[in-house]
């Protein structure tokens, strides 16, 4: 084997290129966190103030609201894909003519840009072009209006992000479906178990190591939703979808005050950080138990 | 019976398929409708396609040159991660590092911050400090390409591991015996084993790139303005030209689908993660 | 010419291998069972009293200083919740 030195030579520019745009970025904005500066105010000097941004941000009204309907969006977007997504992955598990088509069909959304979803559901579901609201209007004469209706607003966002992302929980699942051996479930049936039974006491406990690895993945994502809400609602009306990302980039950002903004960045970090590390805890716990 | 059950799962998928690809089809629609008649009634059925939104997206300059960003800015990026991803891979898993997973999973661990966290650390990085006398990398097809590799190296990293750890490691020891160089050994040897992994990372890379908006938003203004952020751009300024804004859209995601159906079958592992080893 | 494994990439996981038998420092690089539920080695239990502090520390800015208490005693707290999860957990 040749010296280790050609192997950080080959290494270098990688771990270069990350430590300027990964690790520098993440200390820069720690460090403001804790200081005054706002370069377009009157005083423009960075100045440290201890935990004064916090102690803004926890009496921040906005970003308390954001942080709500991001939660809500997230449960209800990431528990709804799960559901739909097992189901899919149920249903494939059958033999039928033209299965891989249906699946390639099924994983067009994953390749889409967020913000072309969000084209996309805006010509949906906008009054007077939409063809949703307009099919509600006719046959049940419910008034869909996502620029003026909170709810459904929301409700639009959640339904979006399940179109988005479903396929993704269905190819994980599908995965793990495979993979499963047969004899447990001969065995349950021959014991007499009920379908109901044969999911809870054996495909669930089987699965849910996958499972976790897909909540795991999509929590990740839904929590750094921005694009494509950014595109059908732009955070409103109100604040109904100002979920975390729209609120930095809408809010946060276009006020120059940076010391504040580096806060609530590290603040959204941190609540992602501890969000997935819950998560990866569940992940491994469950293999290195306590004997 | 069973027939009739294969019927049924077969009637499901199609209205699986139908959902999916609806909205897809509607914003196809939306793009080939002259604006008076989208306010009538909306109808499914295309009864004339007119094709002058089209038209009007690549006569548009601003849009066209935003286009040729995009497309150097995305190809840029996927060819340097797959680069430096592919060296990367070869350094972690021949030599023996000090660290070197713990180097790997770090790597692992920059794709996973949200985007909308380092917007102002980037935005200011790149203004005040990543600047060279009057050169700032704001607003630079090189700067974005280099901002890009935040959460495609990482990527490329991770996708390729698997494929260099699986070529054996005697071929290169055997041509290192025989007196060849690090270069050779790398470009002759290691290359065209690696070439199918490489070939998928390049395309997931280019489409990530391809779709990325956030960064580019904000990131840029004018010279290195990508299609995406064209597209947001748009719909501020002019709010109702939905035609135009379905046809740019079309634009931005049929260059991803073509290149999707090249990779097709490779690509639900790269997606997933590696969540599941399927 | 053999062709071998591919190397075992070492997953996350990995990181909490089986402890050995007898007494450990608390920066011993093992991962080891404390009172907390899961295995962990000495990175983790910082990481774990890093979460803690700042938790801790936004809690008290948003209920407890309005109070009257100031912001060092969450400090304290915190430094000596960590010093101990790190010596114990």
């Amino acid at each position: 084997m040749q010296s280790n030195r050609l192997g950080w030579i080959l290494l270098a520019p990688t771990l270069v290129i990350l430590f300027f745009f990964g690790v520098v970025p993440f200390f820069y904005v720690l460090w403001l966190s804790f200081h005054q500066w706002n370069p377009f105010a009157l005083d423009p000097a960075v100045v440290y103030n201890g935990a004064d941004n916090f102690r803004a941000l926890v009496f921040d009204n906005g970003f308390l609201a954001s942080l709500g309907v991001t939660i809500a969006f997230v449960f209800f977007a990431v528990l709804t894909e799960l559901i739909v997504g097992y189901l899919l992955a149920q249903a494939f598990m059958k033999e039928f003519p033209g299965k891989a088509v249906f699946r390639t069909i099924h994983t067009l959304p994953l390749i889409m840009a967020p913000i072309i979803v969000g084209s996309i559901w805006k010509l949906m579901t906008t009054p007077s072009i939409g063809i949703i609201p307009s099919l509600l209007a006719s046959w049940f004469g419910f008034d869909l209006n996502i620029g003026t209706s909170a709810v459904a607003a929301f409700t639009v966002t959640v339904i979006m992000d399940v179109w988005h992302w479903t396929p993704l929980v269905t190819l994980t699942l599908i995965a793990a479906l495979v993979s499963l051996p047969a004899d447990p479930f001969e065995q349950a049936q021959i014991d007499g178990a009920n379908k109901r039974q044969i999911f809870w006491h054996i495909t669930l406990p089987m699965i849910a190591p996958a499972l976790l690895a897909t909540v795991f993945i999509r929590l990740m994502d839904a929590l750094r939703t921005v694009d494509e809400v950014l595109m059908l609602t732009g955070g409103g009306p109100g604040s109904a979808t100002r979920y975390l990302g729209v609120h930095i980039f809408k809010e946060v950002f276009p006020k120059t005050n940076y010391g504040y903004g580096s806060a609530v960045s590290i603040i959204v970090l941190y609540l992602t950080i501890v969000a997935c590390w819950l998560l990866y805890v569940a992940l491994i716990a469950p293999r290195n138990k306590k004997a | 019976m069973k027939r009739q059950r294969t019927w049924l799962y077969l009637l499901f998928w199609v209205v699986v398929s139908f959902l999916t690809l609806f909205p897809i089809y509607w914003l196809f629609v939306i793009s080939v409708k002259p604006a008076v008649e989208l306010f009538s009634t909306p109808e499914v059925i295309l009864s004339s396609v007119y094709w002058k939104n089209y038209v009007d997206v690549i006569n548009d300059e601003t849009l066209r040159g935003y286009m040729m960003n995009s497309l150097v800015i995305s190809t840029g990026n996927a060819v340097l991660v797959t680069v430096l991803g592919f060296l990367a891979c070869y350094a972690l898993s021949r030599f023996d590092l000090g660290g070197k997973e713990s180097i790997f999973f770090w790597t692992i661990t920059n794709r996973m911050a949200p985007p909308a966290v380092f917007l102002l650390p980037l935005f200011l990085l790149l203004t005040q400090v990543y600047k060279f006398g009057d050169f700032t990398l704001l607003d630079t097809k090189i700067g974005m390409i280099l901002v890009y590799c935040t959460f495609n190296l990482p990527f490329a990293i991770w996708t390729l591991r698997p494929t260099i750890d699986g070529i054996p490691k005697e071929l290169d020891e055997a041509a290192f015996v025989d007196g060849a160089s690090a270069w050779t050994v790398i470009t002759e040897i290691v290359l065209p084993l690696a070439r199918p992994g490489l070939a998928v990372t390049l395309i997931l890379t280019w489409v990530f790139a391809w779709n990325e908006y956030l960064l580019a938003a904000t990131l840029t203004n004018f010279n290195a303005r990508t299609l995406t952020t064209g597209l947001s751009e748009y719909v501020t300024t002019t709010g109702t030209e939905w035609g135009v804004m379905a046809a740019i859209s079309m634009f931005t995601l049929v260059p991803a689908l073509i290149v999707f159906s090249l990779v097709q079958r490779h690509i639900v592992a790269g997606l997933t993660f590696g969540a599941v080893k399927g | 010419m053999t062709r071998t494994e591919p190397q075992d990439v070492e997953t996350p996981i990995n990181l909490y291998e089986e402890q050995e038998e007898g007494r450990q420092s608390p920066f011993d690089r093992k991962a080891r069972d404390g009172f907390l539920p899961i295995q962990t080695n000495w990175f983790d239990r910082v990481f774990i009293s890093v979460i803690i502090w700042v938790a801790l520390s936004l809690f008290w800015l948003r209920f407890m200083e309005p109070a009257g208490l100031p912001l060092t005693i969450s400090n304290v707290v915190a430094v000596l919740v960590g010093v101990y999860i790190v010596w114990k957990g």
